[in-house]
C-alpha cells in the first residue's frame, strides 16, 4: 500500500513537471514583440482553423500590430467595421501613448478592456472578444466584439399555454437575461455572476431580487455554486442535480422552466432563478410539491376557473399515482367494495384473462412507458407509427387476443392522461415511478398496501427538502395563508402577500390602503 | 449538501397542539363507543366523556406548564433538577417502556383488526411488519418531519370521520337515545375510567415540549389540542348509540368501523365503504404508533447519550416487533389495551404532581434557561 502511493506521488509528480514543461514553450506575460506575441497565443491555442489573425500598419507612424479573433463566435461586420477599418483610415499623429489613443479615440467598440497577461486575452478570445497587438506594447486591447449565430426567440415547446406570453428561454444567455429584465424593470434585480465548468468555463447567472429574496437563501444557492467541480454542462439539469439537497429522490428539487415570464413570476414571489449560458431552460429554487403542480395558465385564466384547474390537477396528480393501485387492491382484495353491478362486468371482461390484476396492471403499465419513451425519441414524421402501433395492436389485439382486460386498458389510459395533465415533466416522471411501487404494494396487501405506501410518500416528502426549504411546505408546516395561492387561486385583489413560506425580506406585494 | 437553516425548523407552539390530539386518536377512536356502552345506559356516556375530557383537558395543561417552565432541557435533566437523578433515570426509563409498549400495541392491532376486516389469508405476522417498518423509517427521519406528518394526516382523520357522522344521520333514531340519566352513580364512575383511558398520549408533552420555539403558548395551545379529541369521541359516541342503540353497541368490538359498514353514501357508487374508511384511520393509528416510538427513542437516547439516534431507533424494532406479536386475538389485545391504557394515564399524573410539588417547594431556582 504505502509502495504504491508513493508510486503515484511520484507519477503525479512527473505529470506536474511535464505540464509545467509544456507552459514553459510559450511566455505568459505580454512582451514588446509583436511575432513573439503572436508565437505566444498561437502556441496555447494550438493554432486553430477557426482562428483569424489580420496584421496590419498603422498609418502614420508605421507601427506593425495585429487583430486576433475567432470566427464563428464574433461579430465579424463589427469587426471589420468599427475595428478595422477605422484604424486603418486613422493617421496617427502622436509617437507615444498610441494604445490609449486608439483605445479612447479611434475603436467603436463599447465595450473595450486592456490586459497584460496571455490567460485573459486567450480567454477573452474564446468568449468571441477581438484582442488587437500593437508592436512596442506591454498591453492588448480587448474588445467585446461577441457574436454570431444564434436561434431567435420562439415559443417554449415543453410548456405551451393558451393565454400567456408566447416567448420563450433560447441558449444565450444574454438574451435569456434581457427577457428578465423586460419584464422586471426594477433596479433591485440582481443578477450575479458565476463561471462553471473547468473546461467549458460557462457563465451561470443567479437571478433575484434586492429587498424581497431572503439573502440567506440567495448565499445559500451562490455557495453550493461555487462547490460546482465539473468539466461541462450540456444543460442547467447539471446545476440542479448538483445543489439539489438530496439525491436520493425522485422528485425534482428545483423547478426548470422555458419561460421567461414564469422566472419573473417566482422572482417577484421571492424565490431565486438560476440561468445557465448554452441552455434554454431556466431554474427556480426553491421549489415544493405544490409548485410542481402549477402552471402559468393558473394566472392568466380567470380565478375560479383557475382554481377548478388547480384542484383537478391536484385529483389528476393522485389519480396517475393511484389509480392502478386501487384498482388492483378492489379487484384482488375486495371485490366487495365494487358496486355490484360494475363487479359483474369486471367479472366478465376479466374472464379469460391468465394474469392477476397486479402484474396484468404493471404489463400495461410497462408497455405505456415503453411507447411513450418511443414516442418521445422518434424522429417527428414517423412519430404517428407509435399512435397506430401502440393504439391499435398493442390495445385492441391485446384486449381480443384475451391477455388483458378492456377495464385495465381504460384505467392505464386514463392514468397515463393524468399523468400528462402535470405541467411539470419531472414532476410527471417521478409520480409515474411512484405508479409501480403503488401497485406492487396494492397487488401484495390490497388497501393496506396502498396506504401504508401513501405514508411512506408523505414521510419521504416531509423530509425532503429544497434549499432548505420543506418541500412539503405549506402544508407541513402549515402556512394558512399561503394556501389561498397553492389548492386555489385566490382573485389577484386579494393576493396582497408574498408567500410567507419563501421568508421574503418585504413580504407585501401590494399596499391595500392605497386605494 | 450541508443543512442550511434559513426555513423554519423548529417545533412551534401549534404543532403541539396538533400532535396531541394525533397521539389520543387511535384504536380507542374505534372501540370506545362499545367499552362505554357497556357500563353506562343509553346515551349517558356523554356525560362519562366530559367529565373524563375535563379531566384530561386540565391534565394536559398542568403537565405542559409545568414543563414549559423548561425550556431547552430534556426531561431527564429538569426531573433530575427537581426529584433527584436515580428517580429521574427511572421515570425517563418508564416513560421509554411506555412507548415502546404502545408502539407494541398499535402494531398489534392494526394487524389484528386488519386481519379481521381486509384480509382473510395474509398472515398477521406480515400485516404488522410492514406497518412496523413504516414506522421505523419515519422515526428515522428528522423530528420536525414527525410533525409535518401529523399536520399533514390529522385534517384527513377529522375530515373522514366528519363525512362518515354527516352520512349517519339518516340512520339516527331518537328512541335509542332516551330517556337521559338513567344511569347509577357507579356507572357513570365506570364509565369516566374508561373513557379517561381513551385519553393517553399527555406523556409525550414531557419530552417534546421543551423543544418548542414559542414555549409560552404552549400550556393554552395543548389544552386546546385535547379538547378537540373530547369533543370528536363525544360526537362518535352519541352517532353511535343513536344509530345501533346501547344494547347493541355493548356486544360490538368496533362501532366505529361497524358504523361506517352499516351507512349508505347517497347515490352510493361505492358499497362497503368501511375498508377505505378503516385504511383513513390507519393513519391516525400510524401518527400515534409514530410519536411513541420516538418519545421511547428520545428517553433512551437521554439516558445513553453514546448511543445513535439510528443505533436506537433499528435497535428497538425487533423488541417491539416481538412485543407486538404476543396478543394472539382480538381478546388477548383488549387486555393489552387495559393495562396499557391504565399505566399510560396514571404515569403523567405520577410524574406531573411530585415535579409541581417540588417546584413549589424549590421555587424557580432551577429554573433552566
Amino acid at each position: 500500500m504505502a509502495r504504491r502511493s508513493i508510486f503515484n506521488r511520484m507519477k503525479t509528480r512527473n505529470k506536474i513537471k511535464q505540464s509545467q514543461e509544456q507552459q514553459e514553450e510559450f511566455n505568459t506575460s505580454i512582451t514588446k514583440n509583436l511575432d513573439d506575441n503572436l508565437k505566444s497565443i498561437k502556441k496555447m491555442l494550438g493554432d486553430p482553423t477557426d482562428l483569424v489573425t489580420r496584421e496590419l500598419i498603422i498609418g502614420g507612424i508605421e507601427k506593425r500590430a495585429a487583430i486576433i479573433y475567432i470566427s464563428g463566435i464574433t461579430d465579424e461586420d463589427l469587426i471589420n467595421n468599427n475595428i478595422l477599418k477605422v484604424i486603418q483610415e486613422n493617421l496617427m499623429q502622436y509617437e507615444t501613448g498610441i494604445l490609449d489613443k486608439i483605445h479612447s479615440e479611434v475603436v467603436a467598440v463599447t465595450d473595450t478592456d486592456k490586459s497584460n497577461n496571455l490567460d485573459d486575452v486567450s480567454l477573452a478570445i474564446l468568449n468571441g472578444h477581438t484582442a488587437f497587438y500593437l508592436e512596442g506594447y506591454e498591453e492588448v486591447l480587448l474588445m467585446g466584439t461577441t457574436g454570431g449565430e444564434s436561434r431567435s426567440i420562439e415559443e417554449p415547446e415543453s410548456e405551451t399555454l393558451v393565454r400567456g406570453p408566447r416567448d420563450g428561454f433560447v441558449e444565450s444567455i444574454f438574451t435569456n437575461m434581457a427577457l428578465i429584465r423586460r419584464d422586471i424593470r426594477d433596479p433591485n434585480l440582481r443578477f450575479k455572476k458565476h463561471e462553471v465548468g473547468k473546461r467549458s468555463k460557462q457563465m451561470v447567472v443567479v437571478c433575484y431580487i434586492e429587498g424581497i429574496t431572503n439573502p440567506d437563501l440567495v448565499n445559500e444557492i451562490n455557495r453550493r455554486l461555487a462547490t460546482m467541480d465539473i468539466d461541462f454542462i450540456s444543460d442547467s439539469s447539471f446545476i440542479e442535480q448538483w445543489i439539489e439537497d438530496s439525491i436520493y429522490s425522485p422528485f425534482p428539487q428545483i423547478l426548470d422552466t422555458e419561460r421567461p415570464d414564469s422566472v419573473s413570476a417566482s422572482l417577484i414571489q421571492g424565490k431565486v432563478g438560476i440561468i445557465v449560458d448554452g441552455t434554454p431552460f431556466a431554474l427556480i429554487a426553491p421549489m415544493s410539491l405544490s409548485d410542481g403542480l402549477a402552471s402559468p395558465e393558473d394566472y392568466t385564466q380567470r380565478w375560479m376557473s383557475a382554481s377548478l384547474l388547480r384542484i383537478l390537477r391536484f385529483l389528476a396528480a393522485f389519480i396517475a399515482v393511484f389509480l392502478p393501485g386501487l384498482y388492483v387492491a378492489f379487484v384482488s382484495f375486495h371485490p366487495g367494495m365494487i358496486p355490484s353491478t360494475l363487479a359483474y362486468s369486471i367479472a366478465a371482461s376479466r374472464e379469460g384473462v391468465p394474469f392477476p390484476a397486479a402484474v396484468e396492471a404493471i404489463l400495461l403499465a410497462i408497455t405505456f412507458e415503453i411507447l411513450h419513451e418511443a414516442g418521445v425519441r422518434l424522429p417527428k414524421v414517423i412519430g404517428q407509427t407509435i399512435g397506430i402501433v401502440g393504439g391499435l395492436v398493442i390495445g385492441e389485439a391485446a384486449v381480443s387476443a384475451g391477455i388483458v382486460s378492456p377495464i385495465m386498458v381504460i384505467v392505464t389510459a386514463l392514468t397515463a392522461i393524468a399523468a400528462f395533465s402535470i405541467p411539470t415533466y419531472s414532476m410527471s416522471i417521478a409520480l409515474r415511478t411512484f405508479r409501480f411501487i403503488v401497485i406492487i404494494a396494492s397487488g401484495a396487501l390490497g388497501l393496506y398496501g396502498l396506504i401504508l405506501i401513501y405514508i411512506m410518500m408523505n414521510i419521504h416528502i416531509v423530509n425532503l427538502k429544497s434549499i432548505g426549504m420543506p418541500y412539503s411546505i405549506p402544508f407541513g408546516p402549515l402556512f394558512l395563508k399561503d394556501l389561498k395561492d397553492v389548492i386555489i387561486r385566490a382573485p389577484f385583489t386579494k393576493l396582497t402577500r408574498r408567500p410567507k413560506h419563501l421568508e421574503p425580506v418585504d413580504d407585501v406585494s401590494k399596499d391595500t390602503s392605497i386605494k | 449538501m450541508s443543512p442550511f437553516k434559513y426555513a423554519d425548523e423548529s417545533i412551534q407552539s401549534q404543532d403541539i397542539m396538533i400532535a396531541i390530539p394525533s397521539v389520543a386518536i387511535a384504536v380507542s377512536i374505534l372501540d370506545l363507543p362499545g367499552i362505554l356502552a357497556k357500563s353506562v345506559r343509553f346515551a349517558d356516556g356523554w356525560i362519562a366523556i366530559i367529565i373524563a375530557g375535563i379531566l384530561a383537558v386540565s391534565l394536559t395543561w398542568f403537565v405542559a406548564k409545568i414543563v414549559s417552565k423548561f425550556p431547552n432541557q430534556s426531561f431527564l435533566s429538569y426531573s433530575s433538577s427537581l426529584l433527584s437523578k436515580p428517580v429521574a433515570y427511572l421515570l425517563t426509563l418508564l416513560f421509554a417502556i411506555q412507548g415502546m409498549m404502545i408502539a407494541a400495541y398499535e402494531v398489534s392491532s392494526i394487524s389484528i383488526i386488519s386481519k379481521q376486516y381486509l384480509f382473510d389469508t395474509t398472515p398477521v405476522e406480515v400485516i404488522g411488519l410492514s406497518f412496523l417498518l413504516i414506522v421505523v423509517y419515519s422515526v428515522s427521519g428528522s423530528r420536525v418531519g414527525l410533525f409535518r406528518l401529523n399536520a399533514m394526516f390529522l385534517p384527513l382523520i377529522f375530515l373522514v370521520t366528519g363525512l362518515l357522522i354527516i352520512f349517519a344521520i339518516g340512520f339516527m333514531k331518537l328512541d335509542n337515545v332516551l330517556p337521559v340519566f338513567t344511569t347509577g352513580i357507579n356507572g357513570y364512575v365506570k364509565g369516566t375510567i374508561d373513557s379517561a383511558l381513551a385519553y393517553a398520549g399527555i406523556g409525550i408533552l414531557f419530552f417534546y415540549i421543551p423543544l418548542v420555539k414559542d414555549i409560552n403558548k404552549v400550556p393554552g395551545r395543548a389544552a386546546f389540542g385535547m379538547s378537540w379529541v373530547v369533543l370528536l369521541y363525544l360526537l362518535i359516541y352519541l352517532v353511535c348509540i343513536a344509530v345501533f342503540g346501547q344494547a347493541t353497541t355493548e356486544v360490538i368490538r368496533l362501532p366505529l368501523i361497524e358504523l361506517a359498514k352499516s351507512i349508505k353514501i347517497p347515490g352510493g357508487f361505492f358499497e362497503r365503504m368501511e375498508s377505505l374508511f378503516f385504511v383513513i384511520w390507519i393513519t391516525s393509528i400510524f401518527t400515534t404508533a409514530m410519536m411513541t416510538y420516538d418519545v421511547a427513542v428520545m428517553a433512551l437516547q437521554s439516558i445513553l447519550p453514546k448511543l445513535k439516534k439510528h443505533t436506537i431507533v433499528f435497535g428497538l424494532s425487533p423488541l417491539i416487533y416481538f412485543i407486538s406479536t404476543l396478543p394472539n386475538n382480538f381478546l388477548e389485545n383488549v387486555k393489552f389495551e387495559e393495562y396499557l391504557a391504565y399505566t399510560t394515564s396514571i404515569l403523567p399524573v405520577f410524574v406531573v404532581i411530585p415535579l409541581w410539588i417540588m417546584y413549589g417547594i424549590k421555587g424557580g431556582k432551577n429554573r433552566g434557561q
